[in-house]
């Protein structure tokens, strides 16, 4: 059972500079092969300052910004091990390119048990992480909805 | 990199009518190298989606794909049809595992056009299906879309 007095609760801020080398080396991964994910140069000629973010880019920014997260997760009770990844939502709020500095804070904003259909319970958890840049303008909020089985 | 890879071509607000479909985008079949790849890109090193060994202990039977690479798929799509920094909504949901040789392909239909925010907007859903027919992740986005003569 979720201990519900947990919910509201946010884990320290992290810092992240999206790195231009990393959304090439995810979009390699995805096999996403536009050239202004990929140069500089490219994205320069494309009208761009740098590198921009595609679309998936910020689950870079909690995982290689956030190495903490999951000791975070283990603090408030989470079974780690038995996390399904249930549902994920960015809302973009402004673009984010190569060299930016971004602040993240997450937050634990649902949290609830449920019966599954075998009648097992699972805990859904839904984090939302706030990112904010270098120049204090909100650029991403980021929705992870979590199932721990 | 490919010098071939070209740009996706502008997109105006005048160009998209409710029911388009997005142009379908088939991935070459997953890869047990590719899910390694993805692991050191995005940093998630959880081993359910590397070690084949984890998954057999699970009994899961082999390793699975990172949903999160499925909806980079979606990604792409999006990315192909509206440019990197017209989003202003992506989401999506799991709704089954993805494995190593699956052939995954994505697509996408307009449901509506609006304004808001001072801006022209689309929103639609989109969807990962894999070679049979199996709906990996669904979701929905908006996206701000420039009107002609309007830049």
């Amino acid at each position: 059972m979720f201990d519900q007095s947990k919910i509201g609760q946010s884990f320290p801020s992290f810092t992240y500079q999206v790195e231009r080398c990393k959304i090439h080396e995810l979009n390699l991964a995805i096999g996403d092969e536009n050239p202004i994910y990929h140069s500089k140069e490219a994205a320069q000629a494309a009208g761009y300052p740098d590198v921009p973010a595609s679309p998936t880019t910020p689950t870079t920014f909690q995982f290689w910004g956030n190495p903490d997260f999951v000791k975070h997760l283990v603090a408030i009770g989470v079974n780690v091990m038995r996390i399904i990844h249930g549902e994920e939502e960015y809302e973009y709020l402004a673009p984010i390119y190569a060299g930016d500095v971004l602040t993240g804070v997450t937050t634990l904003v649902d949290g609830k048990s449920r019966q599954g259909k075998d009648g097992s319970s699972m805990d859904i958890l839904t984090l939302e992480t706030r990112y904010t840049n270098q120049n204090g303008q909100e650029v991403l909020k980021e929705r992870q909805v979590l199932i721990v089985r | 990199m490919t010098t071939e890879a070209k740009l996706p071509t502008k997109r105006y607000f005048e160009d998209v009518q409710v029911g388009d479909e997005l142009p379908r985008l088939v991935k070459a079949p997953v890869t047990h190298l590719q899910l390694v790849r993805y692991a050191g890109a995005s940093g998630d090193f959880n081993p359910l989606h590397t070690d084949p060994k984890i998954g057999e202990m699970l009994g899961i039977g082999g390793i699975i794909a990172h949903g999160m690479l499925i909806m980079g798929f979606l990604g792409q799509l999006l990315s192909n049809y509206v440019g990197p920094t017209a989003l202003r909504k992506f989401g999506v949901r799991f709704k089954s595992m993805t494995r190593l040789d699956d052939v995954i392909t994505c697509s996408g239909t307009i449901t509506e056009k609006y304004e808001a925010d001072g801006e022209a907007r689309i929103a639609g859903r989109i969807q990962a299906v894999d070679q049979n027919g199996d709906v990996k992740a669904s979701g929905t986005f908006v996206a701000a879309l420039p009107k002609r003569g309007g830049e």
